[in-house]
């Protein structure tokens, strides 16, 4: 989940110009024979994902394309929603409760071992592949996925999730075996760990990664590099790409459109999601927000990809009122303060900088107070451990609390005064590096963040950047010593905290070489411990344990968290939208015509 | 003739070989960001950074994989691969091109009959109701972006979102099926897109005829007793025009290299729109398979005008 992985940009580009509101769309008139009134999902609540009708086309009207269909490849959130209808992960989280992980392809709960380095998967019989494939999904098919997926042809993007025994520490030329994924029977998987990670690995087994992937197909399009078989996808879940007898995804025209149709090979019996509708027409090149959201509005049978404009939202939200639905994006936009550059190494200096920053005024730069909530710790809403580090009100830090959500200049003045600095601001005469993307929304917040670092005295030099080197050529880079990164965003892959802390905040993930998540560069042997000891735990202790490790990081101000974004969705009004809380996007296999 | 063709020719094959060399310096040399490391994903090692470089050629000395790009074009008409999709370039640009060509010839056939026609009656009519009328209505469509334009076009005609609802909208082009569909779909686009340029050229040739209308050979025209409509026609916008088709064949030429805008507020999959895409995702390939089309195009167009002057100009012989 690095801050230039796919899906921050997804978000983080469309959240740019969006109003979003806090109460939602309630219930929309069924005009369909269901006795029940089919509901859209309201901020917050549990949809209704039984009321659908059977049949009709939705078309998506979405602003960019999927960065690719092969489950293998992809790491886009919109690579992802139209995997996630084609094909079957192992696990998956559905639309009534976001924080929970349930069995899709998988026969029960993953069989996790005492010491914790081994992970058992049982598979569902009656499971089958679309055509040209036709055969039963095994377990050898997850097998082969898995190892696919490590070869350079292929082009796995997030590697370091699994660390299983035998799997190569660099792409490999070809698809090689992995001695620690074995096969006892077609229904079952074993993965065998390098360390004591099984509970987080376990949670990562809802990514694409998972999709069964049958070799004897596969192999002649994995032989290529880069692999063909991105336009050669099967199916295992209810829809499938248009595709010709050889298998050949005419339905997908790439950068134009993309054409799900009905696995006929699907068996609903196997699956706990009832695939309503009959087609799923995506065009991918509807690149004026603006006329995508009205023609959707104001169309039939359509949805919008994501975030509609500030604009457009606002007439929803004052006029239209009930075509459109709020769901949380699972995580947070913040200001990394680099705490080996002096005087940030100073905690109170931290601190003073979070007491007396703006925040309200960097989430206005973002849209406003409808692109989400202001943070008071960093696990987001509707999050494991979210509760447990205080929840909205947090953990009660004078510094990062509802009350100075504006900024307080006493508060401030008084921590730098703790820090060595009697006049309550900074004397020094350096100049430190801001560094953000050329282009709004990451421009106009890091403008708004250098003007509270110099209410406090700090000069700063604010460098511009093109968006795609923000990350890699820059913040992740720690000799380049950025003082404050101005646009970074870490958001979700799949439901555990440990996957959104520790990769930002343990002193043992920090890149010196570049590559680096953990862009405050905190280094405090506490978190560090706290983090080792709750990997290891599991349920209700384990939320426990990464609450409480939130209140450190916390505690230790190495950043300032802005927003916990919030994603809009909009439909047409015949359209029974339901929203995919692991993807904060739409989800086809329940949404519905009227 | 032939010879200034084959010529002509040369001198164009020449010219994209210098462009595919300042393209490539520009985007391989000078890249905003490692198109490695915007490929590689979640926290990638420097192994696998090592592997994708390989894998896309970049680590390559660049020498080669100037020699090898310019090669793979010239054997294979081959841009490599995009970046972000795996898909081959040159399917992503010829897949769209001929959407390019059919956006672009309307609404150049548009804008270059009634720029010549609104031109020649403003000329005709120098300081009338009629020129003041035509003039100022091409300064308002000058100053009318195209963007903005294009939306209010579609809030107000289109037949999903529009106020009245005449003519097809965003989106409608892509699901069109046939030549008169696909044409009907095109009508705002080609209005729009055609705007602009209709009124820059009825200015330009307005002024042109107004200058031969005053040249030594008109009046001896009139003095010859031939009618008002043949000395303009005949005499007068023949020469006037030569510079409006040079104008013209670049328009185009630049116009083949993507609409952008107009492409799309109307939601079009052509070149322009492949382009736009590519530069927000940082493809290189696919930006330099673009940049390459667009080069050729006016480099084409270009040597299609000359031909046309000797055409136009008895004076031109080549």
């Amino acid at each position: 989940m690095s801050g230039n992985r796919l899906r921050f940009l997804v978000v983080s580009s469309l959240a740019a110009l969006t109003l979003v509101v806090a109460a939602c769309g309630g219930n929309d008139n069924s005009s369909s024979t269901s006795s029940k009134t089919a509901a859209a999902a309201p901020a917050g609540g549990t949809p209704d994902t039984t009321a659908g009708k059977k049949g009709g086309k939705l078309t998506m009207l979405a602003s960019s394309d999927v960065d690719y269909l092969d489950p293998g490849h992809t790491y886009y959130t919109a690579g992802e929603q139209v995997d996630g209808a084609m094909g079957r992960t192992l696990y998956t989280i559905g639309p009534k409760d976001p924080t929970k992980t349930i069995p899709d392809l998988a026969d029960g709960e993953p069989q996790i071992s005492a010491d914790k380095k081994t992970v058992t998967v049982k598979l569902k019989t009656g499971v089958k592949f679309s055509p040209p494939v036709n055969r039963a999904v095994t377990s050898k098919d997850i097998k082969y996925a898995f190892e696919r997926f490590f070869s350079v042809n292929v082009g796995g993007q997030y590697a370091s999730y699994f660390p299983v025994e035998g799997a190569p520490k660099s792409p490999t030329k070809g698809v090689k075996p992995i001695s620690g994924i074995t096969t006892p029977d077609d229904q079952t998987i074993v993965f065998k760990l390098q360390d004591a990670v099984a509970v987080s690995f376990a949670a990562a087994l809802v990514m694409p990664i998972t999709t069964p992937v049958p070799e004897e197909y596969a192999k002649p399009f994995d032989a290529k590099n880069p692999s063909t078989y991105n336009t050669h996808v099967v199916a295992s879940g209810p829809y499938m790409v248009k595709n010709d007898a050889k298998g050949n995804l005419v339905g997908y025209k790439a950068g134009k459109s993309i054409d799900l149709v009905r696995n006929p090979n699907w068996d609903p019996k196997t699956d706990d999601r009832p695939a309503y509708l009959d087609e799923i027409f995506i065009q991918t090149n509807a690149s004026d927000a603006n006329v995508s959201a009205k023609q959707v509005i104001a169309g039939q049978n359509m949805i919008l990809d994501t975030n509609p404009p500030a604009n457009v939202l606002k007439d929803l939200v004052t006029n239209i009122k009930d075509q459109y639905t709020q769901v949380p994006s699972g995580g947070f936009r913040w200001f990394p303060i680099n705490t080996t550059i002096k005087p940030f190494d100073n905690i109170n200096v931290r601190k003073a900088i979070l007491a007396g920053f703006d925040r309200n005024a960097a989430r206005l730069a973002r849209g406003g107070k409808f692109t989400g909530d202001l943070p008071t710790h960093f696990l987001p809403p509707e999050f494991p451990g979210f509760a447990e580090a205080g929840g909205f009100d947090g953990p009660g830090f004078d510094f990062l609390s509802k009350k100075n959500e504006s900024g307080d200049p006493a508060l401030a003045a008084s921590y730098m005064k703790k820090a060595g600095y009697p006049s309550g601001k900074y004397t020094g005469n350096e100049e430190f590096l801001m560094v953000t993307a050329n282009a709004d929304p990451g421009k106009a917040q890091a403008e708004v963040a250098a003007a509270q670092f110099e209410k406090l005295g700090f000069k700063m030099k604010l460098r511009l950047v093109p968006q795609d080197s923000t990350y890699t050529e820059w913040c992740q880079v720690p000799a380049k010593k950025v003082a404050v990164c101005g646009a970074a965003g870490w958001f979700k892959d799949f439901i555990d905290p440990q996957s959104m802390l520790e990769p930002t905040f343990a002193g043992y993930t920090i890149a010196k070489d570049g590559g680096n998540n953990n862009l405050p560069q905190l280094n405090d042997p506490k978190v560090d411990a706290a983090m080792k000891s709750a990997a290891l735990l599991e349920g209700a202790a384990r939320n426990k344990a990464w609450g409480e490790i939130d209140k450190m990081i916390t505690a230790d101000a190495p950043a300032i968290p802005f927003v916990w974004d919030k994603t809009t969705l909009v439909r047409s009004k015949n359209v029974v939208g339901v929203a995919n809380p692991y993807l904060a996007l739409w989800d086809f296999t329940y949404s519905s015509i009227k | 003739m032939a010879a200034y063709i084959v010529r002509r020719l040369l001198w164009t094959v020449l010219l994209l070989l210098v462009i595919t060399a300042i393209t490539f310096l520009i985007f391989y040399v000078l890249p905003s960001g490692d198109p490695a490391k915007l490929r590689a994903g979640r926290a990638p090692s420097a192994d696998t950074l090592a592997a994708i470089r390989n894998q896309l050629g970049l680590d390559k000395p660049l020498y080669q994989q100037y020699g090898e790009y310019v090669w793979n074009i010239v054997r294979h008409f081959d841009f490599g691969n995009s970046y972000t999709n795996n898909q081959e370039v040159r399917t992503l640009v010829f897949s769209r091109l001929p959407n390019t060509i059919f956006l672009v010839l309307g609404a150049a056939t548009i804008w270059f009959i009634s720029g010549v026609i609104i031109g020649t009656v403003s000329a005709v009519a120098r300081g009338s109701f009629w020129d003041r009328l035509l003039m100022g209505g091409a300064l308002v469509a000058i100053s009318a972006p195209v963007y903005w334009m294009g939306l209010v076009s579609l809030y107000l005609f289109s037949d999903d979102i529009g106020k009245f609802k005449i003519l097809p909208g965003s989106g409608a082009y892509q699901t069109a099926h046939g030549l008169i569909d696909k044409g009907h779909a095109l009508i705002m686009p080609w209005l729009v897109l055609a705007a602009a340029f209709a009124a820059i050229y009825a200015r330009l040739l307005r002024s042109n005829l107004l200058e031969t209308l005053s040249e030594d050979y008109i009046r001896t025209a009139r003095a010859k007793g031939l009618s008002e409509r043949r000395v303009v026609l005949r005499h007068g916008l023949r020469s006037a025009i030569t510079p409006i088709v040079t104008v013209l064949g670049l328009d185009i030429g630049i116009l083949m290299g993507g609409a952008i805008l107009t492409e799309t507020v109307f939601n079009i999959d052509g070149v322009g729109r492949l382009s736009f895409d590519a530069i927000q995702r940082g493809d290189l390939a696919t930006i330099q398979g673009t940049t390459i089309v667009l080069a050729a195009g006016v480099a084409i167009m270009s040597l299609v005008v000359d031909i046309l002057y000797a055409f136009l100009d008895p004076r031109v012989r080549y």
